[in-house]
């Protein structure tokens, strides 16, 4: 076997793990015991973390190697987005709360590439419900034509030197969030349509609030 | 946002699921996952031809497939196989699990796209979204996809433009269905308009491969093609934009560029038997005896297991390896799948002809000389092949001296192809190479005077209106030529215009054979659909075959 077979074979199995081990742990009940749920759920949102990051490695792998092309922009509802987000971060965190807004500006559908978006946004969320207090907001409008994804929660909010060097498009660090939003600045900046590009924008309100923007 | 009707609630406890993954712990946790939504019946396949035997004998709702099957097939030809031969309808909801993001680029531009997509790794609450959301698709289009299989194109368009009016978020997939409904129903017109309004509110990958299909079916080709090159230049991977350009340039005689086109292909997405037959023949076509080998070797040794191998596969094959006058690898690829040849009248004469083809190559005169006396009794008894087949049969009896036999078949080649000039050539290449090239002309004459002749008076009367005469003199002429399909769709398409004149004045029932025949003859001809939607206007009771809407996409 060629080294780069064997690189490939191994990826998939491990790709197929971790869907057996998500999908396993998804299958196991809660008993309403605190002591049997709260290490599920825990369990749980770690099994993301894992598969979050394995999928993000492999992003900026390929993104290393030569720039990031989406091949799945297509027609999408954002309010299904949305919706499927809020519902994966109400069945990972039962505690908080999960708020949905949808502006009325918002189309029935938009062109976008949704498994990037949805990852770069998932990131965002497993970020608050780790730092959040009590509840999360997720939410879509449109601002000078572009699609704008947000996620809010009430956390301190981030530190100022993240959001700076977001907005000056600096390199972010390679671990934790700063790894999560070079991916996300990365998938934001791959949308592109009639020369105008997607961007990310963090800054504070009543906590951390990351927005994502698609022309 | 209030323009969506509410969520469809679906009861996934009346449903059925088929589960298609080769790794086993894998296809029991989508059991187990299936389970917690309220499935009861669960069955499972390790293998495309396992799960294409389940979906023969029993419906399925739902079907989750793992695009990487591990036996040298992938998911998407596995779907591509249950669409093609009608095995599952529209109705039936097909999620894709992929790990490979290369499968991306593939579902771009698929013509037969699965209904979505998760990819790897992913959690029960992502699978849960997905199929609900296709689910309550599938509701809200059912009536329209009863209308489309139902061959009632009208109704389906009514459906979709019902649903483009609403304006909610099934817009694009609304439009995406009528164009195909459109291009089923012969309106390429009506098609391309609607491709290009797609296109012009996001520049994606399968609306431009609509549009340039379009023109192309319009027979504005040259307009197709440039359309097509600057797309396979942005998504390189684009494997079905190659296919299509490639036809493009074989419509326009561009041999050597199609050569490449699918060589790009090939390349791209080596599995596909019939693009590595196609390759093969435009190679030897160009008379690049290496590429052609490679390709039809491909054909054979890919399309094992697939319902896409047909016995002329190993003809093409065979003919390869003895023109480059090696004919003892042309015998033991006759024998190695002799079992598989054996199996059909078909694959029996390939196996007659070209097995005398080689022997005759390698000096085995007596051989050469029985196998000639077997295929020849093999036509006696039904056997049928390709034109080219029997070209190489007639070459085998010339040897053995056989005349009127050679005679008999370079006659039903020529019938059926008067106007191809590629076989024509060929069949006049045998007599001078038998030392016989003074009877040639005289054959072919003799065998395409009839057919030519008729095929002009027919055309004649029609012009000047005279359908009653026009029908009958094309309807020998279908008779004369029965595997021509340019001849079968004239005689079909005056006879329509005679019975919208005149109920009574042919039997509606012969016009369906015609078209089924042309259509299984030449299955992508851009006039079937246009002659299946006037069978529709004059007949409007269900159809057979003829009528029934077949899916585009290549394997």
């Amino acid at each position: 076997m060629e080294e780069q077979d064997l690189y490939a074979a191994l990826l998939h199995e491990l790709k197929n793990n971790v869907v057996l081990l998500t999908l396993t742990m998804d299958t196991i009940p809660r008993t309403g015991d605190s002591e049997h749920d709260g290490p599920l759920d825990d369990a749980r949102l770690i099994g993301q973390r894992v598969s979050e990051r394995l999928l993000q490695a492999l992003f900026l792998y390929k993104s290393e190697q030569g720039g990031v092309t989406l091949n799945a922009i297509d027609a999408y509802s954002p309010a299904d987005l949305v919706e499927e987000i809020a519902h994966q971060a109400r069945s990972l965190h039962k505690q908080l709360e999960v708020r949905v807004s949808i502006d009325e500006s918002v189309p029935p559908i938009w062109f976008f590439d949704r498994n990037m978006l949805e990852m770069a946004l998932l990131n965002a969320v497993h970020n608050s419900i780790h730092y959040a207090r009590h509840q999360i907001g997720i939410g879509i409008t449109v601002r000078d034509d572009k699609l704008v994804f947000s996620v809010r929660d009430d956390s301190d909010g981030y530190p100022p030197h993240i959001i700076e060097a977001v907005r000056e498009g600096r390199t972010l660090q390679s671990s934790g969030t700063g790894l999560g939003l070079r991916f996300a600045r990365l998938i934001a900046e791959a949308h592109s349509n009639e020369g105008r590009i997607g961007e990310l924008h963090l800054h504070n309100d009543a906590g951390a609030v990351f927005e994502i923007s698609v022309p | 946002m209030s323009q969506d009707s509410p969520p469809i609630q679906i009861n996934y406890k009346l449903k059925t699921a088929l589960v298609i993954d080769d790794y086993p712990s894998m296809r029991s946790a989508f059991r187990m996952a299936l389970a917690a939504f309220g499935l009861t019946k669960v069955d499972m396949a390790a293998t495309g031809p396992e799960a294409v035997g389940r979906v023969k004998n029993s419906h399925y709702d739902i079907i989750i497939c793992d695009y990487n099957l591990g036996d040298g097939r992938d998911g998407q030809q596995v779907l591509e196989e249950m669409r093609y031969l009608g095995l599952i309808g529209l109705d039936t909801a097909f999620l894709m699990v992929t790990a490979e993001s290369v499968y991306e680029r593939v579902v771009a531009a698929a013509e037969l796209a699965p209904d979505d997509y998760l990819i790897k790794p992913f959690n029960a609450d992502i699978m849960r979204s997905r199929l609900d959301a296709i689910l309550a698709k599938k509701e809200v289009f059912s009536a329209i996809y009863r209308s489309f299989a139902d061959g009632d194109w009208e109704e389906a368009v009514q459906g979709c433009n019902a649903l483009i009016a609403a304006k909610s978020k099934y817009l694009v997939d609304a439009m995406r269905l009528k164009s195909e409904i459109l291009v089923a129903a012969g309106r390429f017109d009506e098609a391309g308009v609607l491709y290009e309004q797609i296109v012009k509110m996001r520049a994606v990958p399968w609306a431009r491969l609509g549009l340039a299909r379009t023109l192309h079916m319009r027979s504005k080709s040259a307009d197709a093609e440039p359309m097509l090159l600057d797309l396979v230049e942005k998504h390189p991977e684009l494997v079905s934009g190659y296919d299509l350009l490639a036809d493009v340039q074989l419509a326009q005689n561009k041999m050597q560029d199609a050569q490449g086109s699918l060589n790009q292909a090939v390349t791209t997405s080596p599995k596909s038997i019939l693009r590595q037959r196609k390759l093969g023949t435009v190679a030897y076509q160009n008379g690049d005896l290496d590429a052609a080998k490679t390709a039809f070797d491909a054909t054979v040794t890919k399309g094992r297991n697939s319902i896409f191998l047909q016995p002329n596969d190993f003809a093409n094959l065979t003919r390869v390896y003895i023109e480059q006058d090696n004919p003892a690898e042309a015998l033991r690829v006759l024998q190695d799948n002799r079992k598989l040849l054996q199996d059909s009248n078909e694959g029996r004469l390939v196996a007659a002809v070209m097995g005398g083809l080689a022997h005759g190559r390698s000096g085995n005169e007596s051989e050469a000389n029985r196998l000639a006396g077997e295929a020849v009794k093999l036509r006696e008894r039904g056997a049928t092949g390709q034109p080219e087949l029997l070209l190489d049969m007639a070459g085998n009896c010339l040897k053995a001296g056989m005349n009127e036999q050679a005679a008999q078949l370079v006659g039903e080649v020529a019938r059926n192809a008067h106007d191809s000039e590629e076989l024509i050539n060929k069949a006049k290449q045998l007599y001078e190479q038998a030392g016989r090239g003074e009877e040639a002309e005289g054959v072919i004459r003799q065998a395409t005077q009839n057919v030519q002749r008729l095929s002009k008076e027919g055309a004649l009367l029609a012009q000047r209106g005279d359908l009653v005469n026009a029908t009958r003199i094309l309807a020998q002429a279908a008779e004369e030529a029965p595997r021509n399909p340019r001849v079968l769709m004239n005689a079909a398409w005056v006879a329509m215009r005679l019975i919208e004149q005149d109920p009574r004045g042919f039997p509606i029932g012969r016009v369906k054979i015609l078209i089924d025949d042309a259509a299984f003859l030449a299955p992508d001809h851009p006039r079937l659909a246009g002659l299946r939607t006037k069978l529709r206007e004059i007949d409007p009771t269900p159809q057979s075959a003829a009528g029934k809407y077949k899916p585009t996409g290549k394997g």
